[in-house]
């Protein structure tokens, strides 16, 4: 037979500033817990959501992003020999030179710190590699013109990129572009950049050269030959499928999920000993009442069950309570500057059904294991001698 | 005397909860001094960027456009004399890989000659400057990646340039910089860089050679600091690659905020921590006094005044949230200075300095928490009415 809950309820009430500091210091471990995951998650579904399978990015061997790599025209033009290239609309191969360059932006808001955004020079054949790409606002740049589409994310999150704003960009900053257009492209990193026509941005950067050049795949099954062939003496570029690529830059979010477990384990046990305290204090405090419910047929288990729920309504209202305060969190940009890429990606704080869940998690191991020794001591009381000594 | 006993009695007498009650108050301080540690390992570097009163200039429009070489004999030309801007030296990032390393390199081609009197902060010997100028590949290593990586002075190393020349470029280390400031950044020389860069065909229109991504301006003054900074600019306006000239200071905060806004996100945590100390340390002074309102009620009845009933109240908690404290402080600052953990690398910022003022800043905040936590508890105490206390309880 277990214990009424309104028993609970009522002791809790009973030790109310004991059960608010506990309630307190849960909530707010959970708190951190979330808003610490909440980053990772964030990055990582903005570069999970970059690049598609049927894609292999070409890079210059040794380089280790695309701002970093440059492939020179003659380069470039081998990549034409490799197999299983799909072809366009056209009929043309789908091969796209692109150009990476970056400029300073300040942020929005008071200060308006400058941020280095990534600008990628494009072909038309581009869109077509990168279909998750749609026009929200406005329309496409049109090449030969100084004009510009920019991301969803780079919108929000950089000063002046509404629509018909000015850009002034290259290597003085005397080229202005005009912004024609704001696109979406599934939620992934590419809505933090702004893209240009290539031949446009070669000109203003003074740069006669390629970044990276993405082909698509006509069939997937082979996509390792084709892989192999650029790999090659052929054409000696370094190229990978493009998941591949952006996965590897999202490595940086498993360093914070690694720091999050340490900062987060460590203050979880600290946690789990105060519950232990308040539970052990409940227990004392109620040495005679226990033996009064052993004697009037309570089981033992039941006890100590009765215990553990206590504990656990503590933990979990205050789990929800943090989770409720993290929610705030949710959708807000922010944005950080790889030190791999050397640009900025804007990126948005998510709660993910995962996160909520090891939070719960969290709290629920905090409860039960803080008031198990409590419990196992209640329920082990001798009766006769907590109702003698009372 | 008796009073100590006494303490020392209350501290024993349920030595569980008291425990219990240093690890909760320890394990928050512990992440406390570990991002305060970082913290303060961030602002140490930017109060010497400060210190040594250097400009960096770089290109106006992005870090990604390089400066022509020329420029510093132009920056130099603005004070023939020599007194009022010390010394000027060119900088080309490389970036920098190590086969199976997974971390990147921050390694810089310097300008040899005026690399030692740009940056004395380096702390280079007589000898490791004559190594320097004799040998073409030599390679200052910053300690920590020193560390890492286990190099030593006189070992041959390879590293792969993110950027061109792409082709892995051999050097000597010649000194693993123990006293410097910058603690991961690796130098070297210049001119055996440009020398690589003749290797290999560049893009078309290009020179390969003969450009940097930085120029640092070593100034005598920080009045000569606030005039070249405006005149440096000046004298590029107009020109194919504008300026712009900022104190180092400045430029490094720039590159520090951009990377997960580290300091304001830590010191918030910093700040969480404690909060959760004080919550642990107050639920249990809490619990111990209503455990023991008859004593402090007998303790009244015997005569003894409010305030002796407050100091034993605070001393208590005091007592407990010192040790936890110290506890807190004293773990990571050992395993962090004096086991394998000191080859630690944080990610993002790479080095973890846990300082003794950080362990002893800790420990007072602690003793703080301790305080701060009996504050109602001993009002409690000092309120309490010894008849009904008496009553009331067994």
């Amino acid at each position: 037979m277990a214990l009424p809950l309104y028993y609970n309820w009522r002791n809790l009430l009973r030790r109310r500033l004991s059960a608010t500091l506990t309630f307190f210091l849960v909530g707010v471990v959970v708190f951190v817990l979330t808003a610490l995951l909440s980053f990772a998650a964030g990055i990582r579904a903005s570069l999970s959501a970059t690049g598609s399978a049927r894609n292999v990015i070409i890079l210059k061997p040794g380089s280790t992003a695309e701002s970093t790599s440059i492939l020179l025209p003659a380069e470039a033009a081998r990549i034409v020999q490799a197999p299983n290239i799909a072809r366009g609309s056209t009929g043309q191969l789908l091969i796209s030179p692109e150009l990476c360059v970056q400029t300073n932006i300040p942020r929005r808001g008071p200060v308006g710190t400058p941020a280095s955004v990534a600008i990628r020079g494009v072909d038309d054949i581009t869109y077509e590699l990168h279909s998750e790409l749609k026009i929200m606002e406005g329309r496409h740049a049109r090449q030969g013109m100084m004009e510009i589409i920019v991301g969803k994310a780079a919108r929000e999150r950089y000063a002046n990129l509404e629509l018909g704003g000015r850009l002034e960009m290259g290597r003085l900053a005397n080229r202005v572009f005009t912004v024609v257009g704001v696109f979406e492209a599934g939620g992934g990193a590419m809505e933090s950049e702004i893209w240009a026509p290539r031949t446009m941005l070669e000109d203003a950067f003074n740069r006669r050269f390629l970044s990276s050049v993405v082909v698509r795949l006509e069939d997937l099954a082979r996509a390792q030959t084709t892989i192999d062939y650029l790999n090659g003496p052929a054409v000696e570029l370094d190229a990978q499928l493009e998941t591949r690529y952006y996965e590897e830059l999202s490595t940086k979010t498993r360093e914070i999920v690694f720091l999050t477990t340490v900062l987060i384990g460590i203050m979880a046990i600290g946690a789990i000993f105060a519950v232990a305290n308040t539970m052990y204090a409940a227990v004392d405090g109620r040495k005679r009442e226990i033996a009064m419910l052993r004697t009037i047929g309570f089981a033992r288990s039941s006890i100590m069950l009765s215990f553990v729920i206590e504990s656990l309504l503590i933990s979990t209202s205050a789990c929800a309570a943090g989770l409720g305060a993290s929610l705030f969190l949710n959708g807000s940009r922010k944005d950080f500057l790889s030190d791999t890429t050397w640009t900025v990606l804007a990126y948005e704080l998510r709660i993910t059904p995962g996160i909520l869940l090891s939070a719960f998690g969290l709290a629920t191991l905090v409860g039960v294991s803080g008031a198990l020794a409590p419990a196992l001591k209640a329920s082990r009381m001798r009766v006769i001698e907590a109702l003698r000594k009372a | 005397m008796l009073r100590f006993i006494y303490l020392y009695r209350n501290l024993t007498r349920n030595s569980l909860r008291t425990l219990m009650t240093c690890a909760a108050v320890a394990l928050p301080i512990i992440v406390y001094v570990l991002s305060t540690a970082v913290i303060d390992g961030l602002s140490q570097f930017l109060d010497n960027s400060a210190k040594q009163l250097r400009l960096v200039t770089m290109h106006k429009t992005s870090f990604i456009n390089p400066l022509p070489v020329g420029y510093r004999a132009k920056i130099e030309s603005l004070d023939p004399t020599k007194k009022r801007i010390t010394s000027v030296c060119g900088m080309r990032w490389i970036g920098g890989k190590i086969e199976d390393f997974p971390m990147p390199l921050s390694t810089l081609a310097v300008d040899m000659d005026t690399f030692s009197a740009t940056f004395p902060d380096e702390n280079l010997s007589e000898d490791e400057i004559a190594a320097w100028n004799r040998d073409r590949r030599a390679l200052v290593v910053g300690p920590a990646t020193a560390r890492q990586l286990g190099w030593k002075v006189g070992d041959r190393v390879t590293i792969n340039p993110s950027v061109l020349p792409y082709n892995p470029i051999e050097f000597n280390v010649i000194s693993t910089a123990p006293l410097a400031k910058d603690v991961v950044t690796n130098f070297f020389r210049m001119d055996y860089l440009e020398e690589e860069l003749k290797k290999v065909t560049g893009p078309e229109g290009w020179t390969l050679d003969g450009w940097v991504s930085f120029f640092f301006v070593k100034c005598a003054t920080h009045a000569d600091m606030d005039y070249y900074r405006v005149a440096i600019d000046e004298v590029f306006a107009r020109s194919p690659d504008e300026t712009k000239t900022q104190d180092e200071k400045s430029f490094m905060t720039e590159f520090i905020t951009q990377f997960f806004d580290l300091p304001t996100n830590l010191t918030i945590l910093a700040a969480v921590t404690i909060f959760v100390a004080v919550m642990a340390a107050a639920n249990t002074m809490s619990m111990n006094i209503r455990d023991r309102l008859n004593e402090i009620a007998t303790l009244k009845s015997l005569g003894f005044g409010p305030s002796t009933v407050f100091v034993l109240i605070q001393f208590e908690s005091l007592t407990l949230c010192t040790i936890g404290g110290f506890i807190g402080a004293a773990l990571p600052y050992i395993s962090f200075n004096h086991t394998p953990l000191r080859n630690f690398t944080v990610p993002l910022i790479q080095t973890l300095d846990v300082r003794m003022i950080v362990c002893l800043e800790s420990l007072v905040i602690a003793a703080a928490i301790g305080v701060l936590a009996a504050a109602w508890p001993a009002w409690t105490g000092i309120r309490l009415k010894v008849v009904s206390a008496l009553r009331n309880l067994e």
